[in-house]
C-alpha cells in the first residue's frame, strides 16, 4: 500500500503500509468497510493484525496504526509523553481524513485514546476503552511489566497461560527479543515516570462528550478492574462491562468476547447518530 | 603500571535460603536483611582497608555508586571519599563513580567533588557512571533518556567546573538560569574522569574525545580486548598517542601463599560475587532504552553467559577473575597485559565473603611480591617507567 492508498477506502482483506504525517511515517493496517473505527493498541500487539481486528472489520472500516516506535512505525524521537501522541493521533486523524472516527484503545492504547477524548471530545465518534491503563490509583497498584522477565509477562497476562503458547510458539531468536525490546523502550519513553499514568486525568475525563464504553477482562492482573471502574464512574454517562474468565491479554485471550463487546457498542452508536440525523 | 585498590562495599551477610528464595540481592532484596550492628562494622572494616591500601603502596583508592542493594552499601561514594580525605596523604581517592544518568542536580556533584577536591589537595579522580540498570527503577528515573541525562550532566560539570562567569545551561533534560559553581576544584582545569564501558562504540568515542580514561566492567577477556582496542583505536583516530594509562582493567583478585591455599580460600568468595552478589534478571539489568538498539544486538550476539551461569573455572579462563600464589598471579596479570595493553590495574581485593584476615594476607601478598613485578609494565615509551 503506498501511502496515497492508506487514505482511501477499502474493503476485504487487510492492507498494510504506511501513513506520511509530521514526524515520520505510521505503519498501519487497515480493513473492512463501513464506520471508520481508530484501534489504539496494548504495548503488546503492534504490527500485527488480529483476529480481534479481523471480527471487528466485519461491520467497521478499522484503522489500525503501530504507535511512535512500536512495531513498524518510525521512532519519532522528539515525542516524549503521552501529551505528545494526542497531537500525533490528530495528525493521523488528519492524514488518513477520517471525520469523527470511533475511538477504540486497549490497556496503553486506551490511556492515549482517554487523553484524545479529552483533549478534542469534538474530534471523535465514540470512545471504548478496553482495560485501560492512565489513572493513578495507589490503592490499586499496576503490576510492574518492565520488571517482569518473558515468563513473568505471560504469567501475568493470561488468565489461562496455556492459551499464550498457541500464539507464541518456539524460541524467540535475537530479532524478535530486539522487536520486543523497541516496543518496551518506546513504552518507557512514554509512561515510565509517573507510571503508566497521567495523575491530571480524573479531573479532566468530565469533558468527554462521546458515547463511552469502558469494557474490562473480569481477571486482570495487570491493571486492576477498579481503574476501568474508575473510568466509568468519571466519564459522563459511561456504560462499563466485564469481559469473564479473561486476562490483561484481553484480545489475545478472548478476540471472539472482545470484538463483540465492542462491535455491539459501536453498533448501536451508529444506530443512535443515524437516528438523530446526526452525520459523519 | 598504576595500581588502584577498588572497594564495593558489599553486604554478604544472606540469609541462608537466598538462592532459593530472592532473584536478586538488589532492588527488591528486602532491607531487614541488613544487620544494623554488623553492617556499621562494615564500613569501618572497609574504610580501614582502603586506607591499609595507601599505606600498602597503591597509587588510587576508589569507591562507587550503587543504591538499593547488598550488592553495595555505597549510595553516596562521596560520602566515603570525604572519610578518606582527611585520614590519607598520598594515594588518589577515585569516586569510580557518581551515577550522573539517575542524579536529581548534576551541579550538586559538581559541587560535591570540588569539595573533596579541596579536601584532599588535589587528590580526587571523578568517574562517571550511567548506574545499573535496577537503579532506574530505583530512582524513578526514565532509562530511555539514561544516555542523554549522562552525556548532558557530564557536560555541564566539566563547563561548571571550568567558567569563570556564572553562565545559564539549557538542554533536554535541565534548566539552570544561573551556574556559578563555588567553590571551584583544586585541579585545574577540573579533576581526571574516569568513564566505563561496555562495549557501546559511542562510549569509546566519546571518551577518547575528551581524553578520559576507560573502565572495563566484568567480562570475558576476548570482549575487553575488543573494548580496549575499539577505544584505543578512537583516540589514534584523533591523531593523538594512545597512552596505556588511560585503558584501566578492573578485575577481582585473590592471592595466598600457595595456588591450592588460593582457590580452596577464594572460591567461595568469588562465587559469592558473581553468583550472589551479581544475580539479576535481565529485566532489571537492562531496563527498556537503557541500552541502544545496536549495543542490544552486540550484547546478545556475544553469546555473553549470565554471571550466575558461568562457573568458578570459566570466570578464571575467561579473565573475569584472578586467583593464586603471587607467582600464578604475576605471571597471569602479565599475560592479560599483554593481550589487553591495560596500563592501569583496578583491582577488587575485598571480594564478597572474604574474611578481613585473608583480604589482609591477599592484599600484602600483591602489594609485596606482584605489584614490584608488573609495575614495569603499561607505561608508554615516552615516559620512563620511574614516573
Amino acid at each position: 500500500m503506498t501511502t496515497s492508498e492508506a487514505g482511501q477506502g477499502v474493503s476485504g482483506p487487510p492492507t498494510e503500509g504506511f501513513l506520511e504525517v509530521p514526524g515520520g511515517r505510521v505503519h498501519m493496517f487497515r480493513g473492512g468497510a463501513g464506520a471508520p473505527v481508530l484501534f489504539l493498541h496494548a504495548a503488546g500487539g503492534a504490527g500485527r493484525w488480529h483476529e480481534f481486528h479481523e471480527l471487528l472489520s466485519r461491520r467497521f472500516e478499522v484503522f489500525a496504526p503501530d504507535h511512535p516506535g512500536f512495531g513498524g512505525s518510525d521512532g519519532f524521537p522528539e515525542l516524549e509523553g503521552v501529551d505528545d501522541l494526542v497531537f500525533h493521533y490528530l495528525d493521523v486523524i488528519e492524514a488518513l481524513g477520517l471525520e469523527r472516527p470511533h475511538v477504540v484503545g486497549a490497556s496503553f492504547g486506551g490511556w492515549v485514546a482517554a487523553e484524545l477524548a479529552v483533549a478534542r471530545p469534538d474530534a471523535i465518534g465514540s470512545l471504548t476503552l478496553l482495560g485501560p491503563a492512565g489513572l493513578r490509583l495507589p490503592e490499586h497498584p499496576v503490576a510492574d511489566l518492565f520488571l517482569m522477565t518473558p515468563e513473568q509477562v505471560v504469567g501475568a497476562l493470561f488468565k489461562d497461560p496455556a492459551r499464550a503458547t498457541a500464539l507464541f510458539p518456539g524460541e524467540p531468536g535475537i530479532d524478535d527479543v530486539l522487536a520486543a525490546y523497541r516496543d518496551m523502550t518506546a513504552l518507557a519513553r512514554f509512561s515510565w515516570h509517573p507510571f503508566l499514568s497521567n495523575p491530571k486525568l480524573e479531573r479532566r475525563l468530565h469533558r468527554i462528550t462521546a458515547r463511552t464504553l469502558v469494557a474490562c477482562p473480569a481477571d486482570d492482573r495487570v491493571i486492576p478492574v477498579r481503574h476501568g471502574a474508575r473510568y466509568a464512574e468519571l466519564i459522563p454517562q459511561a456504560r462499563f462491562s466485564q469481559v469473564d474468565d479473561c486476562g490483561h491479554a484481553m484480545y489475545f485471550e478472548r478476540p471472539g468476547d472482545f470484538a463483540a463487546v465492542v462491535t455491539e457498542f459501536l453498533a448501536k452508536v451508529e444506530a443512535g447518530t443515524q437516528q438523530s440525523g446526526a452525520s459523519r | 603500571m598504576k595500581f588502584v585498590f577498588f572497594h564495593l562495599m558489599p553486604y554478604p551477610f544472606l540469609p541462608d535460603d537466598f538462592d532459593e528464595s530472592y532473584p536478586s540481592p538488589s532492588l527488591t532484596f528486602p532491607s531487614k536483611y541488613f544487620d544494623r550492628e554488623l553492617g556499621n562494622r562494615l564500613y569501618h572494616r572497609y574504610l580501614d582497608e582502603l586506607e591499609n591500601a595507601e599505606k600498602l603502596g597503591f597509587d588510587g583508592i576508589a569507591v562507587n555508586e550503587h543504591h538499593q542493594s547488598a550488592y553495595g552499601l555505597m549510595p553516596s561514594p562521596n560520602i566515603m571519599a570525604a572519610a578518606l580525605a582527611r585520614r590519607t596523604e598520598r594515594a588518589q581517592i577515585m569516586v569510580l563513580g557518581n551515577a550522573i544518568g539517575i542524579r536529581g542536580n548534576p551541579l550538586r556533584v559538581a559541587e560535591e567533588i570540588a569539595m573533596l577536591d579541596h579536601l584532599s589537595n588535589g587528590r580526587v579522580v571523578s568517574g562517571f557512571v550511567r548506574g545499573i540498570g535496577w537503579e532506574y527503577f530505583a530512582s524513578g528515573v526514565n532509562p530511555t533518556r539514561s544516555r542523554d541525562r549522562f552525556n548532558e550532566a557530564h557536560d555541564l560539570i566539566i563547563k561548571a567546573w571550568t567558567a569563570d562567569e556564572p553562565f545559564q545551561w539549557i538542554s533536554s533534560n535541565y534548566e539552570y538560569r544561573y551556574v556559578n559553581l563555588w567553590p571551584r576544584p583544586v585541579q585545574e582545569p577540573h579533576p581526571p574522569i574516569y568513564i566505563p564501558g561496555a562495549g557501546s562504540t559511542e562510549t569509546m568515542k566519546f571518551v577518547a574525545e575528551h581524553g578520559h580514561t576507560y573502565m572495563s566492567v566484568y567480562a570475558p577477556t576476548p570482549l575487553v580486548r575488543r573494548w580496549f582496542d575499539g577505544h584505543r583505536q578512537a583516540v589514534e583516530e584523533l591523531g593523538i598517542d594512545h597512552d596505556p594509562v588511560k585503558s584501566a582493567f578492573s578485575v577481582p583478585i585473590y592471592v595466598a601463599e600457595t595456588d591450592e591455599k588460593a582457590h580452596r580460600e577464594g572460591r567461595q568468595h568469588i562465587e559469592w560475587l558473581f553468583h550472589r552478589g551479581l544475580k539479576q534478571s535481565f529485566p532489571q539489568v537492562y531496563p527498556p532504552g537503557y541500552m541502544s538498539p545496536g549495543s542490544m544486538r552486540g550484547m546478545l550476539m556475544s553469546g555473553m553467559k549470565p554471571y550466575t551461569e558461568t562457573s568458578y573455572e570459566e570466570l578464571l579462563a575467561g579473565g573475569y577473575a584472578v586467583v593464586g600464589s603471587p607467582e600464578t598471579v604475576t605471571a597471569r596479570l602479565t599475560e592479560l597485559q599483554a593481550q589487553l595493553g591495560f596500563g592501569q590495574l583496578i583491582g577488587l581485593f575485598s571480594i564478597g565473603d572474604i574474611t578481613s584476615d585473608e583480604m589482609n594476607r591477599s592484599m600484602e601478598l600483591f602489594a609485596n611480591q606482584v605489584m614490584p613485578a608488573l609495575r614495569p609494565l603499561g607505561v608508554a615509551n615516552r615516559v620512563t617507567a620511574a614516573s
